[in-house]
């Protein structure tokens, strides 16, 4: 673009998405809608605070709460809530994920009313029939047991364990816990727990496509006109735990340290880039050498993973071995990592992988999903909207000192722990 | 939704190329002096575009003792041209990582593809690169020793899938003769004694010109776009030969076949998997109607019949549509301490009921709009255009996409009811069962 307007960015031509957005109270909430020029569709992400608490083992009432959304309300059995659905091809998607209940759904534009109607409806006055709490139970209990065979999985839950406490939203139980109390819930724990978690409480939602802003706003508002917040206040723990020594074992290999750090700290963006620059991406250290040149693994890399504006995350690097060079995968890594943080990026490392940020942040906003999920996080950490124009700039101008001062500030090489799953002879995908 | 086809190019186009059709918004056109293909979608909505090359070859074109060559290849393609090189430090997936893209390709049994999803200004990058390996790869014998470790790697872990497993020993006993009876991954021997030259020969058999389809999706220019593809593409030759075609048919099915697997996991599964027709068919339009009202949501046959009573715990219908005759699926997970010979008599009967009862208009129209729903949301973005497009032209007609819509209007109950006592026949199936052993 040669003359940059109020509605690009002028050092990248890209089009800027805070002046699209209208941001404002709708209902009980907030909504956010955002106009694309795709055709007939629209996408949504929203969620609320439920505030489990977490060391009393609320996830697994949570989740059940959530599970039988769709089975059913006051006013519409479980066939009459999917029929409305199916019958216009739209979905609508319920879950829990620590603190939150979250929802995500896609409609045809035409029918945004009938589906924004069911899903109040189902947040709002589920019917927790008995019969239908026994086959939800089954269900999640069927769940728990299939992802027991993700090896990938339980190495990532296991490495959680040593590094966060119970009452820490990134704290996964093992899966033979979870079995345990799935199978002493009732149905009036769920039904209590709803009335006690489930409201407007932080309620936002964002709402992406071929849209009209006042529409959706008439439509948000009638269907959640007068739902009230809840009760129950954050008891979740914020920190991480400061971990014991760290132990080592075996296959699937999950290794990773506990941060103390949130995502709105101002070290955020450096050390985002920093660990891209070792662990983002195929082009990244780790997959040019322990991939590319040494061959040991199919998959290796590494995330900040878990961090939010409410508490404490980690980081945590993920490699599939083979049985038979498991002890040379794991050292070449820890090489690589413990070389990476005491020498640093280059400036072509840090040139390139700017390039890469914010070119995949333009490729990763072109659906109205993806945008819906943005705006939603966005908001869920407290930003402005104008920080999703603002964050690649942000990215733009980290210095290579700034950037390995992070690493250095925040990754621990020696306080890495291991955790493992799949015991030889199955390697599984990370 | 679709616009009349017009017999003209709609804008001055570069002399290199002559217009072909054009079919709800998708323009089509021909490289005159190689024969390649070029298939243009220019979209308004955010500065990104995809560029596709899809090979008009997959795991059908592999012969005895060659299988997985398909997809070796694929990976090798990664691993370099004389321009773009890891010992450069240019290699393909740096290459195009950097610049922010979305880089993968896939194999399957009637094409393999590439793809870069790319903010608009890097597309001629993707092009160039995309250009160069169709017919610069290296496929460097060390390069193959150590990509056939990762393959092998990665079949043990689709082997190590019970449910992957159970859908190989499906295909594999309901195909005789045609080449589909291959997971295109290939047989593990296969794997290990497959040589460079005979990737190379693979390679130069297949990776032409004239046998691939580069297509654009985005906002992009048209005609900054066709010249940029002119200029990288039009480098090549036509293959100097006749690209081999497929020409076994499966001979007809003469009786049910079973399969079991038993492998270590935790809850069984049943698959029952029947001869289905060409993806180009109309009855494969109706079969994907018939799979929704079998298997898709809570007011689906299978998921009331069997899900729901605590049967299974998930049910899907499926209609794998391809170039040559196929499969069309229904699968189950057992719920915990129901047996397989129950829910596979539960979704036959339901399957029974349909034959002799049919469906109801309202069953054909949520199908019908789910299905509408579905294409609508196949749009949103460049990436899954791209990703539907492919499967039409692998399926050997490309306006399948754009066509879809129609078709499917055309679907009636009494089809509904017809194919489903043409196709989903007891004496045409494989029944597969996972036990699993621990």
């Amino acid at each position: 673009m040669d003359t940059p307007s109020a509605d690009s960015d002028s050092s990248a031509g890209r089009p800027r998405l805070a002046p699209r957005i209208r941001d404002r109270k709708a209902g009980p909430g907030r909504l956010l809608t955002l106009p694309t020029s795709v055709d007939d569709i629209v996408s949504l992400r929203g969620s609320f605070l439920a505030y489990p608490d977490l060391a009393s083992g609320d996830d697994v009432l949570q989740n059940l709460s959530v599970s039988m959304l769709d089975r059913g309300t006051e006013f519409r059995d479980r066939f009459e809530l999917a029929q409305v659905l199916e019958e216009c091809g739209a979905k609508l998607d319920l879950s829990s994920d620590g603190l939150y209940v979250e929802c995500s759904g896609r409609a045809l534009t035409e029918d945004l009313p009938r589906v924004m109607d069911v899903l109040a409806e189902m947040l709002r006055h589920p019917s927790f029939d008995e019969r239908e709490f026994e086959k939800a139970r089954a269900q999640a209990a069927a769940e728990v047991r299939r992802r027991m065979e993700k090896t990938g999985a339980q190495a990532a839950a296991a490495l959680s364990r040593r590094l966060f406490a119970p009452a820490h939203p990134n704290y996964s139980d093992a899966p033979e816990d979870v079995l345990r109390r799935i199978q002493r819930v009732t149905v009036d724990d769920v039904r209590e727990y709803h009335e006690r978690h489930f409201g407007a409480t932080g309620w936002t939602l964002a709402v992406v496509g071929d849209l009209d802003h006042d529409r959706v706003e008439t439509v948000v508002a009638e269907a959640f006109g007068d739902w009230d917040g809840h009760e129950p206040e954050p008891t979740h723990e914020t920190d991480a735990t400061a971990g014991e020594d760290p132990d080592k074992s075996n296959v699937d290999v999950r290794l990773g340290q506990s941060l103390s750090l949130r995502r709105d700290d101002p070290d955020y963006p450096a050390l985002y880039v920093g660990n891209y620059i070792l662990g983002g991406n195929f082009s990244a250290r780790l997959m040019r050498t322990v991939r590319d040149e040494q061959g040991l693994t199919y998959h290796i890399g590494s995330r900040l993973a878990g961090v939010t504006a409410r508490y404490d995350g980690y980081w945590q690097v993920n490699v599939t071995l083979s049985p038979e060079v498991l002890d040379e995968g794991i050292d070449v890594t820890r090489t690589v990592i413990r070389e990476f943080v005491e020498e640093g990026a280059t400036d072509e490392e840090l040139a390139d992988k700017k390039t890469t940020i914010t070119g995949s942040y333009t490729v990763g906003l072109a659906t109205t999903s993806r945008l819906a999920q943005s705006i939603l996080t966005n908001a869920e950490r407290g930003f402005d909207v104008e920080y999703l124009d603002r964050f690649p700039r942000e990215i733009e101008a980290l210095s290579l000192n700034e950037v390995n001062d992070a690493v250095r500030r925040h990754l621990r090489p020696e306080a890495l722990h291991e955790a493992l799953a799949g015991v030889e002879p199955d390697p599984v995908e990370a | 939704m679709n616009q009349p086809t017009p017999t003209e190019a709609p804008v001055e186009i570069p002399s290199a190329f002559e217009f072909r059709t054009a079919s709800d918004g998708i323009e089509c056109y021909r490289l005159v002096d190689n024969g390649l293909r070029v298939l243009l979608l220019p979209q308004d909505g955010a500065p990104v575009a995809t560029s596709m090359v899809t090979y008009h070859v997959g795991s059908r074109n592999e012969r005895t003792g060659h299988t997985g060559a398909t997809h070796m290849l694929e990976h090798l393609m990664f691993k370099g041209t004389e321009r773009y090189h890891q010992r450069k430090g240019t290699s393909i997936f740096q290459t195009l990582q950097r610049v922010g893209a979305r880089v993968n390709a896939s194999t399957w049994m009637d094409r393999t593809n590439y793809y870069e999803m790319l903010p608009t200004e890097h597309l001629p990058l993707a092009l160039d690169i995309e250009a160069d390996r169709m017919r610069g790869a290296l496929l460097d014998p060390q390069d193959v020793e150590s990509e056939r470790t990762v393959i092998l790697n990665e079949r043990d872990r689709k082997q190590n899938d019970p449910v992957s497993r159970l859908f190989d020993e499906v295909w594999a006993a309901a195909f005789v003769a045609h080449p589909y009876q291959h997971p295109t991954i290939g047989w593990e021997s296969d794997i290990e004694s497959i040589t460079a030259d005979g990737l190379r020969e693979f390679y130069d058999t297949y990776y032409w010109p004239d046998n691939a389809t580069v297509s654009v999706v985005g906002n992009v220019d048209r005609r900054n776009v066709l010249e940029e593809v002119a200029g990288h593409f039009g480098r090549h030759d036509a293959a100097p030969h006749e690209i081999p075609q497929v020409r076994t048919e499966e001979p007809e099915q003469a009786g049910e076949r079973r399969v079991t697997v038993e492998q270590d996991g935790q809850l069984g599964a049943v698959l029952m998997a029947y001869k289905s027709p060409p993806a180009v068919e109309p009855d494969s339009d109706t079969l994907d109607v018939l799979a929704r009202i079998l298997a898709s949501g809570k007011g689906s046959r299978l998921y009331q019949r069997c899900t729901d009573q605590g049967l299974t715990s998930d049910v899907f219908g499926m209609n794998f549509r391809l170039r040559d005759p196929g499969l069309f699926s229904v699968f189950g997970y057992l719920a915990p301490d129901v047996d397989h010979r129950t829910v596979e008599d539960a979704m036959g009967e339901e399957i029974e009921k349909i034959q002799d009862e049919g469906v109801t208009k309202e069953e054909l129209d949520r199908a019908r709009n789910q299905l509408r729903a579905k294409i609508a949301f196949d749009r949103d973005g460049p990436m899954k255009v791209a990703s539907q497009l492919n499967e039409a032209i692998a399926a050997g007609q490309w306006t399948l996409y754009t066509e879809y819509l129609d078709r499917l209007d055309r679907v009636t109950v009494d089809d509904v009811q017809r194919v489903a006592r043409t196709y989903v026949k007891t004496d045409k199936r494989t029944v597969g069962w996972y036990v699993p052993t621990s």
